[in-house]
């Protein structure tokens, strides 16, 4: 059989196409595996019962850590005790280290370090400002108590706001930059971090860890489990039901313009919410801003309990007791009423 | 009042005037914003319920339903002052012009007009619940003689009445809080919102099982009473709960003779049957 020219080009052709199409899927990813650690744990079953008899779980799937806010971060850049494959048991990574990204305006190498000082003197640090640990020291958060490696949540503002990356946005990015990789990344950090990233139910379920565990209240002397009594709240509400515009904890508690880490106590004269101040809490731009600080003024935190909040409480139990004193009685009616119809003509008084 | 002749006679049935057309308007109205209310302010009161989040979502989520819930509460707050403005109308068109025109109106007459008026509770009231008890606990057979409103009506009436005061007010501030905040303090709102959803508990109960009972389930009305739709009361019912007044009605219509014996009375088969079935 002879082959033309044609038919003899066309295989080669084929397996470049073939090759050409699947050259993409393969560079996907972000941060480069360097240490090949995915050699392992790209498999979904690799775990183990460690020695406190919890299972462990060590797969990484590589398209979830991509769009996450470390997907730069090569794995050694967290887990610095590991150089060699095999590797022992990794120890906890310490959120403060230096990692290999270089933190671009000031072009030293990243670290979280400013967080733990911003902690440190904030109502969640360990130590009291006289330098001495606090009681049940054992309670105040450490990073991962609160945090996990979010996912990127970007944000298109071409035409209108809507969840995911603006297209149309990515062609202005690439007429200076090259790098796909570098643009994606990018537009995925700013839009990010200019909304948050979490939504208010998940903000609130996270504080809920600690600040609804009531033997914890009570150790503290804090005078509400805080999430509930969000939750009595219509802020609250509508965080159940995914609302993103209502504020969480984070949004009244800690000063506009400030790191989440520096929260204060309610006593301390430069929270958000001391007394002073809590009247601006509510007449942001962004929530009231007609309102006077009178509106501050609102129980956020009431419960309907005897010692926290007693005029609630009896308001409601006024409440109670005006339905039961209401639908009870007539609810018997209905009943006897029921009874009376199956007996139209039965008494036991004298027949008229 | 000619409009609506007191019987009408319809397939050899007489039927009794009860509510005009204006007043059936403005039940609908009452009764649908009041049914919307409730579907998209209980998921909020029970937020926390395993169906909140799918009757929500079926006006609109956190998104839509308050916008709903206060277009709702808008037009039942224009209803609630038109009522008043109506009330005001009638008293003086068919109470206190014809007395002024006879010349009759003294002092405090038309202070006695108001508070004579049907819908306002009497003593017979006190009498007619007394002799339901003594029907209910089969001390007799004999049902109460209702005037043309019962007591259950002017229950029907009143709680609604001071439902509206309370949850419509405290709607109201809740919804422009910014505004009366610039006076009263926010700590108001956590009460006012105690009232607010509370008492929309009661009232959503009050209607949903009372009412509806009287005037859906009930065995003499299942499986709806029509007159809400068209006005007028069948004779049968009119028996059943306002005896005293199809008397006088009969009486006024010249049809002594055909008045019916009060119900539960001996001899009286229609309603044996419609009991037992």
């Amino acid at each position: 059989m002879i082959l033309t020219r044609a038919q003899k080009i066309f295989p080669v052709i084929f397996l470049s196409l073939l090759i050409f199409i699947s050259y993409p899927l393969q560079t996907s990813s972000l941060a480069a595996d360097i240490g090949n650690c995915l050699l392992c744990h790209k498999y979904p079953g690799l775990s183990r019962i460690d020695e406190e008899g919890q299972m462990r779980l060590f797969f990484i799937n590589e398209s979830i850590f991509n769009n996450s806010v470390h997907a730069k971060v090569k794995c050694e850049g967290c887990h610095t005790d590991i150089t060699e494959i095999p590797h022992k048991p990794a120890i906890k990574v310490d959120c403060l280290v230096e990692c290999h990204i270089v933190e671009p305006s000031t072009e030293t190498k990243f670290s979280h370090k400013d967080v733990a000082s911003f902690i440190k003197t904030s109502v969640h640090g360990k130590v009291d400002s006289a330098g001495n640990e606090k009681k049940f020291v054992q309670d105040y958060p450490d990073c991962k108590d609160c945090h996990d490696n979010p996912l990127y949540r970007p944000l298109s503002f071409f035409k209108k706001v809507r969840p995911g990356i603006s297209e149309a946005s990515l062609g202005r990015c690439r007429v200076c930059h090259k790098k796909d990789d570098f643009i994606y990344q990018f537009y995925n950090h700013v839009t990010t971090r200019l909304h948050k990233s979490r939504n208010p139910l998940n903000i609130a379920e996270m504080c809920a860890r600690c600040h609804d565990d009531s033997a914890l209240v009570a150790r503290h002397g804090l005078s509400t489990k805080a999430v509930f009594s969000y939750g009595e709240t219509f802020h609250g509400k509508a965080a159940t039901f995914l609302d993103e515009r209502v504020p969480d904890c984070l949004d009244c508690h800690v000063n506009k313009g400030e790191s989440v880490h520096q929260m204060l106590s309610h006593k301390d004269p430069l929270s958000s919410i001391h007394e002073k101040n809590k009247g601006k809490v509510c007449a942001t731009i962004d929530c009231h801003p007609s309102a006077s600080p009178k509106l501050a003024n609102y129980g956020v935190h009431s419960e309907f309990n005897l010692n926290q909040s007693p005029a609630q409480y009896f308001f409601t139990f006024f409440f109670i007791v005006l339905t039961g004193g209401t639908l009870l009685p007539l609810m018997g009616i209905i009943f006897l009423d029921l009874v009376r119809r199956f007996f139209p003509h039965a008494t036991i008084g004298r027949r008229k | 009042m000619e409009k609506y002749p007191a019987i009408k006679i319809k397939d050899g049935q007489k039927y009794f005037y009860r509510f005009s057309l204006n007043q059936r308007i403005q039940h609908f109205i009452l009764a649908f914003t009041i049914v919307i209310l409730v579907l998209t302010g209980m998921p909020l009161k029970f937020h926390d319920a395993s169906w909140a989040p799918y009757l929500y979502s079926l006006f609109g989520g956190i998104k839509y339903a308050p916008t709903v819930h206060k277009v709702n509460g808008a037009i039942l707050v224009g209803l609630f002052f038109y009522h008043i403005f109506y009330l005001i109308y009638v008293i003086r068109k068919y109470h206190i012009e014809p007395a002024k025109k006879r010349g009759q109106l003294k002092k405090y007459d038309a202070l006695k007009m108001v508070l004579t008026q049907k819908m306002v509770p009497n003593l017979k009231d006190a009498y007619d619940i007394r002799d339901l008890m003594k029907y209910l606990f089969f001390l007799t057979t004999k049902r109460p003689d209702g005037d043309e409103m019962t007591w259950k009506e002017k229950f029907d009436y009143w709680a609604p009445f001071w439902g509206m005061v309370v949850i419509g007010a405290s709607g109201v501030i809740l919804w422009s809080k910014e505004l009366f905040t610039q006076i009263l303090p926010g700590g108001v709102l956590n009460f006012l919102l105690i009232a607010h959803s509370d008492e929309a508990l009661l009232a959503a109960l009050f209607l949903f099982i009372w009412h509806w009972y009287n005037v859906h389930f009930s065995i003499s009305v299942f499986p709806m009473g029509t007159v809400f739709l068209t006005g007028y009361l069948s004779e049968e019912l009119m028996v059943e709960e306002h005896y005293q007044y199809y008397v006088e009605v009969m009486k006024k219509a010249g049809l002594e003779h055909e008045i019916l014996p009060p119900h539960g009375a001996h001899g009286h088969e229609s309603h044996e049957g419609g009991a037992s079935s």
